[in-house]
């Protein structure tokens, strides 16, 4: 087993596998920029290396400073997380090359699936059904216009290198075509270092169904399990669940069948997941295969009693896999849901800021998933996620009750965080139900704006808190003495001065 | 004497009186409301309204204030106090093309005196590795262009000056 393990990644994720290490004894290393040097996964790190500027490019994605880190502190493996260079083919070549393990999947399988196009190709070849799609644009822009005649408005734009919703447009009119591949281009060359796109059918209101994969270096492979994530805002997932809200036996057998045959397409090793486009009619089409642990694995871990992260570091070490597909049944049901420093009553638009509090939820069956503090800023540089909450209920409904109540327990402030609209969606009688697919925020919570129904409480809370805390601390000691309920010599409300 | 605060949309006036130690009359746009009230930490209160307690996270920065109920973030702005409800509607009333976030200015799609109209981009402005077009919300002439491309912007910062058809300006 591994001594010490480099995590080449920050926030959440990173203090997630600070954890799984120390759990098996290894010693966790971080790695930060030059805007982290406080961040909460330095601080759970035994010993922590500086790779660079803020700029991810310069720090998080520099593979050599990276690798230099992980000399420097004495690793023998390093975790990618997810993002980043989770799925960089050359950097887990590079990390193999420097006598270190890359905890995840081979460089080859990396690559085969992280080109899209190529995993089409792939997986399509090993029986897997894909969605209509083209990638061919030699031709320029007539060859654009098309292939997009061909498949049919509206078509979806995206990056061949990426995931994540970067590069990815949805284009309703030829009229669109040109501007979204241009600016699809430009975010998927700043994201991935790749512009190279592709278009591809487009279904209205369908499922993202996923499945988690975990397979060893001695050709076993196990699936863990489906997990829905089609509760998404630009195209990014902000609510994830395991069990499926609504998946029939038949279905998630093919579903896991096509996930293994994927998989082993590649000879896959290490954990993985497998996404499909899931329509209304119940046919589903392969999406792509992350190669790489997760964001939304907590779902899987509280289902099934595996901690993913322990597993992608043993079977990574060598361990033959002890899992047995037949065991392997799912307890209960898991919802958890993405906190971000974003406004959604502004388009999601990313908020990042000062945490001046900070109250996480707890409770039985509550999970938090975090990488803020109190008295934190969040930087600019990096994706807004900040935490991710996850609940786990005997059924699906108990889970649901779980997460708003742990919602409505959960306190971000000093900047505009999703909490609220979180809960928007886990009351809302269509997600109640299960009747969940990817357009789901379109189509019930456009428009969404926070409430103000406390607004009388909030006022009369910091009113009272005001003379409350004056009276409590003097002024001269008051740390942040910028109220002017404090300020203003000895001008106190409704006296009448 | 009472202070003004906006909350979201909303401006509301604020006054308290303490009764006693632990008690409050707290009037919400003269609206009078008793209160029991006790501070549990420096950044906890628990108040009694109507026979209903409730344990409610304040936090005041910097002047505002910033209250967490039920998973709901309310935010306290204070109000210059001597403008008059006609001023802050007007205020309120203009569009401002500004920064809603830290991030690079990408590319500027416009310039000064050229006509937009509402939805056509003004420019891209990239943060947490997102591109985000910021759009024209009516018809207009660009008065001024105040960034430029490849530039750092704080929230905030105003980017495009417009002049709106009925006059206005941004």
């Amino acid at each position: 087993m591994f001594k010490r393990i480099l995590i080449a990644n920050r926030g959440e994720i990173a203090v997630r596998i600070a954890r799984a290490c120390r759990e098996l004894g290894i010693a966790p290393l971080a790695v930060y920029s030059e805007a982290d040097r406080v961040a909460p996964h330095v601080r759970v790190a035994e010993r922590a290396a500086c790779i660079g500027p803020a700029s991810s490019r310069e720090s998080y994605l520099n593979i050599d400073a990276i690798l230099e880190a992980a000399r420097t502190l004495g690793a023998d493996a390093i975790h990618p997380g997810y993002g980043f260079l989770a799925e960089n083919a050359d950097f887990a070549r590079a990390v193999g090359a420097g006598g270190l393990t890359f905890i995840g999947p081979s460089a080859d399988a990396i690559a085969a699936m992280g080109d899209k196009t190529k995993a089409r190709a792939i997986v399509s070849a090993a029986g897997v059904p894909v969605v209509p799609a083209v990638e061919d644009f030699a031709g320029g822009a007539t060859a654009l216009r098309t292939a997009a005649a061909q498949l049919g408005f509206p078509v979806l734009i995206k990056a061949a290198a990426g995931g994540g919703g970067k590069g990815m447009r949805i284009v309703r009119s030829a009229a669109e075509l040109d501007d979204a591949f241009a600016a699809a281009g430009r975010e998927a060359a700043a994201a991935f270092g790749d512009p190279r796109l592709y278009l591809e059918r487009y279904f209205d209101r369908p499922r993202h169904i996923e499945v988690q994969i975990l397979a060893d270096r001695h050709n076993a492979i196990v699936h863990l399990g489906e997990r829905e994530c089609s509760i998404q805002r630009r195209y990014q997932k902000i609510i994830e669940e395991s069990p499926a809200a609504i998946l029939s036996p038949a279905l998630r057998a093919r579903l896991t069948a096509a996930a293994i045959a994927a998989a082993r397409s590649v000879a896959y090793e290490n954990a993985g997941t497998v996404e499909f486009l899931v329509t209304q009619a119940g046919e589903f089409f392969f999406l792509e295969m992350n190669t790489r642990l997760q964001v939304e694995h907590p779902v899987t871990e509280w289902v099934s009693g595996v901690d993913l992260v322990q597993a992608q570091i043993r079977v990574a070490a060598g361990e033959p896999l002890w899992l047995d597909q037949a065991a392997l049944t799912p307890r209960g049901h898991a919802i958890e849901c993405r906190i971000y420093a974003e406004d959604p009553a502004q388009q999601f638009l990313p908020s990042p800021g000062h945490i001046a509090l900070l109250r996480e939820p707890q409770g039985p069956g509550v999970r938090v998933d975090s990488g803020i503090a109190a008295d934190y800023d969040v930087p600019v540089h990096y994706d807004p996620l900040l935490a991710k909450l996850s609940v786990w209920g005997a059924d699906r409904e108990t889970a649901r009750q779980r997460l708003i109540v742990a919602l409505r327990e959960y306190a971000v402030l000093g900047m505009p965080t999703n909490i609220a609209f979180l809960i928007a969606v886990a009351e809302h009688p269509a997600f109640a139900a299960g009747d969940t697919h990817t357009h789901f925020i379109s189509e019930h919570l456009q428009g969404w704006r926070p409430s103000s129904r406390h607004a009388d409480l909030a006022a009369v809370a910091a009113a009272v808190h005001a003379l409350l805390a004056a009276g409590t601390a003097p002024s001269a000691a008051t740390p942040k003495a910028a109220s002017p309920w404090q300020t203003l010599g000895g001008w106190r409300l409704g006296r009448g001065r | 004497m009472q202070r003004a605060y906006r909350i979201g949309a909303r401006r509301l006036t604020l006054a308290v009186q303490r009764a006693a130690a632990d008690r409050f009359t707290v009037s919400v746009d003269g609206t009078p409301t008793e209160v029991e009230a006790t501070l549990i930490d420096p950044s906890t209160v628990r108040i009694i309204v109507d026979g209903v307690a409730h344990t409610l996270p304040v936090v005041g920065v910097a002047g505002t204030y910033h209250v967490a109920i039920a998973g709901e973030a309310y935010v306290l702005t204070p109000e210059a106090t001597g403008a008059t409800a006609a001023e802050h509607s007007s205020v309120l009333a203009v569009p401002q093309i500004v920064a809603p976030m830290p991030g690079k200015v990408l590319q500027v799609l416009v310039q000064p005196g050229q006509q937009v109209a509402a939805g056509d981009g003004l420019l891209i402005l990239e943060a947490m590795k997102m591109e985000h077009r910021i759009v024209a919300e009516a018809p207009a002439t660009v008065h001024a262009v105040h960034v430029e491309a490849g530039q750092m912007v704080d929230a905030g910062t105003v980017l495009v000056e417009l002049e709106y058809k009925d006059g206005t300006r941004s």
